[in-house]
């Protein structure tokens, strides 16, 4: 309240200032050429004082002091035919006019750019009184534990109580940094470790990568029972595709918990999502049933064995899609391909048969097909 | 609060200077005083206003509110409260305010002194005054807002660049502003002028002392930016061709001529479209170099990907007045009348002479400056047009004007005598030889363009205690005449002598330095001693320190000559914790105007540590010149004559001429 009191005088004592002269106004303006021949007297001034003075010879005072009196001259002359009656029209409208744009300029125009650009409800916070009651000013604990931390950089202890503040405020870069060195200077804990991996899931945008697992997998083996590291664990196991995998583990962490555990309705969550995963298919994307891009990208780091089993687990899900709904002709391709791939000819031929089910011989997929597994080498004799 | 008032004081100047656009100038155009004397109150008003703004940020940096995000990034608890006093103008925000403040503060003078102006120019250079400032209002406000806040308030502080963490910073920045800035009231004279179609007497006599003030500051800005970079920066050098600096330099080369082209005005009213064209260049310059140095014209196209409010912005400013102006100029300077007539070789045609080498070298730092700039936005080519370029351009053009300053005071208006004014020189050719001839001997030779250029120096500085000689007559008249002559002598008389001497002076050191310099780059083990310029250093050792913000590893020399020890330096080298930046504080020492210039490089793996040590010679005269150049600019600002009556109000018309006719 007070700071719109100060407002509204500082604003009001400004308009009462640029009022003042157009309430005084009246009184002659000067004239043009009236100040010039004061300059002009001033110059012949200086010439006579010069010349006393011997700094100026005397035929060049003489000639500068014509020069001068013809400019007075002139001036004058200039003077006196600007010499107009005014003041009487300054009264008039005009004068109003500029008193309502006082009025009204400085009040809107202020009002509406400060309040487009302030923040007027925000106080002053000097540092000395924010140290004189910290309360639960977290950005001033963190800038004291840095400091203390800054004199001592060994002191495992600061970066304990640091690393999850920074974590809840969001610099994960420099949570990080904090639980990394803690690990280092009061070794590794199911919390550091946790906290640490945590922090790296939270800055790559929620994904377990392999240095997060490593840590979690760490923290695991001296706390086998941690919900945190093994929750974090099913959800890379679920973002690898292993969603058969992942929903074992993620029904595991519900089995070992006590019942009302906080982190339960958070896993019940993904098992939900995962249970009926291959019961109802989504739209888009996973019509076809393929990979997305991260699936495919872990795939390329497995090891042959995990391949074969990703894509077998894949083209199941795809079989199962196929027979909900046959009209899809690149689903079909797909198939056959990827028995074709996986050596299972048999199974390869099953498809095609089905497949022409849908898109008889005679027909622009049908020929497709026929020529896929031309292609293929597939057995086109016993499809019907 | 505080920091919110200060927001809105800021809001508010902006709205009082739109007022004070309009309605001076609105009045000057229907004669109306009432109108034209509220660009008085408001020019106050701003200023009062702008400061209230400024001293509320000044609060926030020195009681580190962090919750202000200016603070926050370029201020730190744990630095000493000068830097917090400093910092406020040592960022792209603050040093924004801290232009507004010196505008504004101009404005007031102009309104406080402005009684002996016809009232329709004052109304109109405030009205100018103010469209300025409304623009950077606008700028500061919309796109650079120092007042804008952080929720919730860091705990701490980023800390000012450590590189400005030094008391040139707290002086360098607002004298430079006070110079720029101070040609903004030589270009509101300009564009008034233009506006009224007429040049009044008064004119002239106004825009000289305005020129001569911020003529005076902006030398002494750039003076400070030099010295500072020479003993900060730890290379050594005091002058480098940089952009920031040509930006500095381009409005006091136009300034310089300026200063001079009034003159001729003043006295002779020969040269008035010429002045105006270059009141109206030598703020323009200013305005580029004011952008030039922050988000850049061109430097870095970068600078604008971050911020393209701000470059486009900046730019609209740029066309709006550069391109307005020089518009207006166009459209009006026909209606100017040109004034008195005057032989080639003359006061006015040496003044000529001036001005034709000054601004072609401000175009040729401008070229060297921009084209490279130009050049990398077009094309995306790096060129580098360094101080090669600039050495021989500007060099070969400045010989010639350097010979001929001596000349301008010994010849006459309007018709001039160059032989006589020679042979009054002769003096001084003489003295300028003999110094060079006793520097050769004294360097045991040295190449003999050195020479040449020590004995230009000499020589100017002889010619301008020539000048007085002859004014006073001394010599030719009995020595009570002489000195009361030369105590009658008008000031500005001094301020020319004192100024052309500091030329010379200046010109002095930077040809010693360039010439008879010594650089000595060397590993040193503690307890090892080298030679330079005729003193032995021993390099004792480093040790380790703390400051409040930094911690540093400080070197040890003692200096001796011939075997005596004379004294002892640190030279250290910085790091400053917060920014995690390192800076080089390097050792100087002072002996008459030489120095020794010691600096710490790298650890060798030997347990060595590289130093750089200099030698050089005269380099204090560099600077020393600039402090005299300044003075001579004070002194002449002094001139009782810079001072004119105002006119009475309403009083009788003035009838012929009363006592100048007899």
């Amino acid at each position: 309240m007070l700071f719109w009191i100060i407002v509204a005088v500082m604003t009001a004592t400004v308009s009462a200032l640029l009022l003042l002269p157009l309430l005084r106004a009246g009184g002659p303006s000067t004239v043009a050429g009236q100040h010039d021949a004061e300059v002009y007297r001033d110059q012949l001034e200086e010439l006579k004082l010069d010349a006393r003075n011997g700094l100026i010879a005397p035929e060049e005072a003489e000639l500068a002091r014509a020069e001068i009196a013809r400019r007075l001259l002139a001036a004058s002359a200039t003077a006196d035919k600007h010499r107009v009656p005014n003041g009487a029209s300054s009264a008039g409208r005009a004068n109003r006019l500029a008193q309502a744009a006082v009025i009204v300029v400085l009040p809107v125009v202020g009002l509406c750019l400060y309040l487009t650009t302030g923040s007027p409800e925000l106080p002053d916070a000097p540092l000395a009184a924010r140290l004189a009651d910290p309360g639960d000013d977290i950005e001033l604990l963190i800038a004291q534990a840095e400091k203390q931390l800054a004199a001592n950089p060994e002191d495992g202890a600061g970066y304990d109580v640091l690393a999850p503040i920074y974590y809840r405020s969001g610099r994960f870069d420099d949570a990080i940094s904090a639980f990394s060195n803690a690990i280092r200077l009061n070794g590794p804990s199911p919390q550091r470790l946790g906290g640490y991996a945590e922090s790296l899931i939270a800055r790559s945008g929620g994904l377990v990568a392999a240095e997060a697992r490593k840590a979690l997998e760490q923290s695991l083996a001296l706390q086998p029972r941690d919900p945190r590291a093994r929750f974090y664990l099913a959800l890379g196991l679920e973002q690898d595709g292993k969603a058969v995998e992942a929903l074992t583990a993620f029904r595991e962490i519900v089995k070992t918990s006590p019942a009302g555990a906080p982190w339960l309705p958070l896993v019940n969550e993904h098992i939900a999502a995962l249970a009926p995963a291959d019961a109802a298919p989504a739209a888009g994307e996973a019509k076809l049933g393929g990979p997305d891009a991260a699936a495919i990208a872990n795939a390329e780091a497995m090891s042959t064995d995990d391949r074969r089993q990703m894509i077998e687990g894949m083209v199941s899900s795809l079989a199962a899609k196929l027979k909900d709904d046959p009209a899809n002709l690149e689903g079909w391709q797909r198939i056959i391909r990827s028995y074709a791939v996986l050596g299972e000819t048999v199974k390869a031929e099953g498809a095609l048969r089905e497949g022409l089910a849908a898109f008889p011989r005679s027909g622009d997929g049908g020929r497709q097909l026929l020529a896929l597994a031309a292609e293929l080498g597939i057995d086109t004799g016993r499809a019907p | 609060m505080m920091v919110e008032l200060g927001h809105y004081a800021l809001v508010l100047a902006l709205a009082t200077s739109l007022l004070q656009a309009a309605l001076p100038s609105i009045g000057a155009f229907r004669r109306d005083v009432g109108l034209m004397a509220s660009g008085t109150s408001a020019a106050y008003a701003t200023f009062i206003l702008v400061a209230l703004s400024f001293a509320a940020l000044t609060h926030a940096h020195v009681t580190s509110d962090f919750s202000v995000e200016n603070v926050w990034a370029n201020s730190h608890s744990a630095i000493p409260l000068i830097y917090k006093f400093s910092g406020v103008w040592g960022n792209h925000e603050g040093s924004m305010l801290l232009w507004m403040l010196i505008l504004t503060f101009f404005s007031a003078l102009v309104a406080f002194f402005g009684g002996n102006l016809p009232d329709t120019l004052k109304a109109h250079v405030l009205s100018i005054q103010a469209l300025i400032a409304t623009a950077f209002a606008l700028f500061v406000l919309l796109t650079s807002n120092p007042f804008a806040r952080l929720v919730p308030a860091p705990g701490e502080g980023q800390d000012l660049n450590p590189v400005l963490q030094d008391i040139g910073l707290a002086i360098h920045p607002p004298l430079l502003y006070l110079g720029y800035v101070g040609f903004s009231v030589c270009f509101s004279f300009a564009v008034a002028a233009l506006i009224e179609g007429r040049l009044d007497a008064a004119w002239a006599r106004w825009v000289r002392p305005w020129t001569l003030a911020a003529w005076s500051f902006l030398t002494a800005g750039i003076a400070m930016g030099s010295y500072w970079a020479y003993y900060e920066l730890g290379w050594g050098g005091w002058w480098f061709w940089d952009p920031v600096e040509n930006a500095s330099f381009m409005p006091w080369l136009a300034g310089t001529a300026l200063l001079h082209s009034a003159l001729v005005m003043e006295k002779r009213e020969a040269l008035k479209i010429w002045t105006v064209l270059l009141a109206l260049m030598t703020f323009s310059l200013s305005l580029l170099g004011t952008f030039l140095v922050r988000s850049g014209v061109l430097t870095s196209v970068h600078a604008f990907a971050t911020d393209p409010r701000r470059g486009i912005f900046i730019l609209v400013i740029l066309i709006l007045f550069i391109g307005g102006a020089l518009t207006l100029f166009a459209i009006r300077a026909a209606r100017l009348k040109a004034g008195g007539l005057f032989a080639p070789i003359s006061r006015e045609g040496a003044l000529v002479f001036n001005n034709l080498i000054l601004t072609t070298a401000a175009a040729t730092v401008l070229t060297g400056t921009l084209y490279p700039l130009a050049l990398e936005a077009l094309t995306g080519d790096k060129i580098s047009v360094g101080p090669p370029f600039f050495n021989m351009t500007f060099g070969l053009l400045m010989l010639p004007l350097l010979f001929a300053v001596p000349f301008g005071p010994l010849l006459a208006w309007k018709r001039g005598d160059v032989l006589a004014a020679g042979q009054r020189l002769f003096a001084a050719v003489a003295f300028g030889l003999l110094v060079g001839a006793g520097v050769a001997y004294a360097q045991d030779g040295g190449p003999v363009l050195a020479l040449l250029g020590i004995a230009l120096g000499a020589y100017m500085i002889g010619g301008a205690v020539t000048d007085l000689v002859l004014r006073s007559g001394l010599g030719k008249v009995p020595l009570g005449t002489a000195w009361r002559r030369l105590s009658g002598l008008p000031r500005s008389s001094f301020g020319t002598a004192l100024a052309h001497a500091g030329v010379g002076v200046t010109v002095i050191g930077i040809v010693a330095v360039t010439a008879f310099q010594s650089e000595h780059i060397l590993a040193m083990t503690p307890g090892q001693s080298t030679e330079a310029g005729g003193y032995a250093l021993r390099f004792d050792g480093v040790k380790a320190a703390q400051g409040p913000n930094y911690t540093e590893e400080r070197g040890h020399f003692t200096i001796s000559r011939a075997g005596i020890v004379v004294a002892d330096v640190w030279s250290a080298r910085r790091l400053y914790t917060a920014r995690r930046m390192p800076t080089t504080e390097a050792g100087i020492l002072t002996f008459g105007m030489s120095q020794l210039y010691v600096s710490l490089g790298d650890d060798q793996p030997n347990g060595g540590v590289v130093v750089r040590i200099w030698w050089k010679p005269l380099i204090l005269c560099i600077w020393g010149g600039t402090i005299l150049m300044m003075l001579g600019g004070a002194v002449s600002l002094s001139d009782r004559r810079l001072r004119i009556g105002a006119p009475s109000r309403a009083r009788k018309p003035v009838r012929g001429l009363p006592e100048a006719a007899e």
